[in-house]
């Protein structure tokens, strides 16, 4: 599955692990179950991820926002637009690690994705075309302020 | 008006190439369906009935003559020769071609105009009142506002995926004309004692299956703070809104839900984070903005002219319209003129491409060159001098738009109904053909003075049924419509929700009804009473007990 970072295809070091975690999890990067994080963190010396669903109160994330190297937003559905807020929310909070948008994620919505903070996107082998890159230019005018620039258009010059 | 800018115009521009090739994409394969569907109801197309229906932002309902023609051009080359005014102030066009819409798009564009999110579960075309800045009873002109909200709103990337869709109204004094207590935020121009001008906000009101007045969540907000409030708004319901039934994903839900107090709290928690942020409106945006909305230079002479008394001593037929059809505006020798788009036997609220033009050009030459649309689906000439009102009204007689019936029984506000709209369950058109045909004496009509009929085809509500003084909904019973009667809605300042009058008529009942209603109206009134306030005054039971005993 094709991972988009900072606007280039990369390569996905990341492991998502669902259930249970094994004793020694070793030096991997590893991308937990929002359950399950506290666990991980205990255990993990490599580094940490979360994926966490849309609802999620940004609140209870705010404790580990210092420990996670990328926070994962699930979109269960192509409507659901609740993970825009989130990735605003955890940006305005500091969060400077990876916000990967995973699960229906397609080429038009990267465009508003990374305005929100957002900058890694797993898309499906099926709906990825290398031309997906050339959604991020296809408007170029912000008249609001977003997650890439805090000033809307009567405060740019 | 508000004349774009360059960054204004890219972003219109780029809207139309991204659109062209999200539809190119589709025809190729390479975009599935659902998700198609999604991206061209946020550029206003839907797939109708018949055909594609294309819906253009007409932003608070203000055209200049060149966008009107264009209007008029779109409809001639594109679609059938006419198009339908909406009470969102928008235009909808019935039959284009779903390959040629970005063409027509990129025609729209080349007049300052686009379809951004007239549709879809976003942030829709914010509308006022159609007499914003020529009313003497104003307290300021809400368009400037309208406009600094229209560039907010436009492309937003966080709330291009609500739960459902959004609707903001503003208006600039205490004469509600934008229905403002049933949209998701009414925004109200009010002074507070300190002499400032800020904003009441509420939320929560709507139409729909489950219709709501809306909530005053902030007595007064300060100005520059409007962006950063609507943002907190918009954010906690993109957050908490339902997401789980369509039908319960309006913010009106959530609000009655949790209650407007824990609603307010969780806003004005998220605006204290944004409060103080960049967000914060800028004086010299706002006065920017402001500038071109400023009072046009009018001839202080206007008020000298004595044509106008003796054409209305003269001509009965053009009093009658003078008289129904226009109202003061706040500059002294000028009118404010309403073309009727509600004629005798036509689709409320349609204009044909040559009708568009002759609008246009009157605009052009006798109204400042604007032109604006109401929700109640006519035009306004908004500034017309009194010595030019006779030429203007022989114009729009010649082409059916001087029926001098503004504010009467037969100005309703209707939808397309099942004609057209594959949402509708019952037609709604022939419905109001009827009620043309059954109350034609004009004479009866200005007798029984102002009443607002609304009509839907469906439960969403698009005529507004639940906040006309007679609302009509259309019903589906074994295939066949029926019509739901309510009585005692409004949508103005007094705003209120109409009352179901009884079990529903069949489609050929509804004129014979409606006689009963305004019979009773008229033995029940006090001198000088408007249907409104009597219905308000005596209740339901007089109105059902003429309506029901004939048929028991």
């Amino acid at each position: 599955m094709p991972l988009l970072l900072d606007r280039q295809i990369a390569e996905n070091t990341w492991q998502f692990v669902e259930e249970s975690l094994p004793a020694d999890t070793g030096n991997a990067d590893l991308v937990v179950p929002f359950e399950l994080l506290p666990q991980l963190l205990d255990q993990h010396q490599g580094r940490c991820g979360v994926r966490v669903p849309g609802e999620l109160p940004y609140e209870e994330l705010l404790p580990f926002l210092e420990r996670v190297a990328l926070i994962e937003i699930e979109f269960p559905i192509f409507r659901d637009g609740r993970g825009f807020s989130l990735a605003r929310l955890l940006r305005r909070a500091g969060f400077t690690g990876e916000v990967r948008a995973v699960g229906d994620v397609s080429r038009d919505r990267l465009g508003y994705m990374e305005r929100c903070g957002f900058n890694a996107w797993m898309i499906s082998d099926e709906r990825f075309s290398e031309s997906d890159l050339q959604a991020f230019a296809e408007i170029s005018v912000r008249y609001q302020a977003g997650a890439d620039d805090p000033r809307p258009i009567y405060r740019q010059q | 008006m508000y004349q774009y800018n360059e960054v204004d115009q890219r972003i219109v521009n780029e809207r139309v190439e991204q659109f062209r090739d999200q539809t190119r994409r589709f025809l190729a394969g390479e975009l599935p369906e659902e998700e198609f569907q999604v991206l061209r109801l946020m550029n206003g197309l839907y797939i109708q009935r018949q055909a594609p229906m294309l819906r253009v932002a007409i932003p608070y309902g203000l055209l200049s003559s060149e966008q009107l023609r264009k209007l008029a051009h779109i409809a001639r080359v594109y679609d059938h020769g006419y198009a339908h005014f909406t009470t969102r102030t928008n235009i909808q066009y019935n039959w284009p071609k779903l390959e040629q819409v970005p063409d027509i798009l990129a025609e729209l564009a080349e007049v300052q105009m686009h379809a951004i999110q007239t549709s879809g579960n976003c942030i829709r075309n914010t509308t006022t009142s159609h007499f914003a800045g020529i009313e003497a009873t104003e307290v300021e002109d809400p368009r400037p506002w309208c406009e600094i909200i229209r560039q907010w709103s436009t492309l937003h990337p966080e709330f291009a995926y609500l739960p459902r869709k959004f609707k903001i109204a503003v208006t600039g004094g205490p004469e509600d004309r934008a229905a403002s207590q049933v949209h998701d935020i009414g925004l109200h121009l009010v002074r507070n004692d300190q002499g400032e001008v800020g904003f009441e906000v509420l939320v929560g009101g709507g139409l729909g299956r489950t219709p709501f007045i809306g909530k005053v969540i902030r007595d007064f907000l300060p100005k520059q703070d409007l962006i950063s409030y609507l943002e907190a708004i918009l954010r906690v319901y993109n957050l908490k809104g339902r997401r789980d039934n369509k039908y319960k994903a309006r913010i009106k839900i959530l609000v009655d839900a949790m209650g407007a107090d824990a609603f307010r709290e969780l806003v004005e928690a998220e605006w204290a984070h944004i409060r103080d942020s960049e967000l914060r409106l800028t004086d010299a945006e706002v006065e920017r903005v402001k500038g071109y909305f400023a009072p046009f230079a009018y001839d202080a002479a206007a008020a000298d002219d004595a044509s106008l008394n003796q054409h209305l001593a003269e001509d009965q037929d053009f009093r009658v319209w003078y008289e129904r059809n226009t109202r003061e505006h706040k500059a002294p020798g000028y009118r404010i003129v309403t073309v009727s788009l509600k004629p005798h036997l036509g689709a409320p609220g349609d204009a044909t491409d040559l009708q568009m033009e002759v609008v246009a050009d009157l605009a052009n030459q006798y109204s400042f060159n604007e032109i604006r649309v109401t929700h109640d689906q006519n035009l306004v000439l908004g500034e017309v001098k009194q010595a030019d009102l006779y030429s203007v009204w022989q114009t729009l007689v010649e082409h059916n738009l001087a029926r001098a019936n503004i504010g009467t029984l037969t100005d309703m506000i209707c939808c397309p109904g099942f004609d057209f709209c594959s949402l509708a369950n019952a037609k709604t058109l022939n419905i109001a053909d009827d009620i043309n045909a059954a109350f034609d004496d004009l004479d009866y009509l200005y007798d029984l003075g102002e009443i607002r009929l609304n009509m839907s085809g469906c439960i969403n509500a698009c005529g507004h049924h639940h906040v006309g003084h007679i609302g009509i909904l259309g019903v589906d019973k074994k295939g066949e419509d029926w019509y739901q009667i309510t009585l005692g809605g409004s949508s103005r300042e007094d705003a209120s929700l109409g009352k179901v009058l009884g079990k529903s008529v069949a489609a050929d009942e509804v004129p014979e009804t409606l006689r009963r209603i305004l019979l009773t109206y008229v033995e029940q009134r006090i001198e000088g009473e408007r249907f409104l306030d009597t219905v308000r005054r005596i209740g339901m039971d007089p109105f059902k007990e003429k309506v029901y005993a004939a048929a028991a």
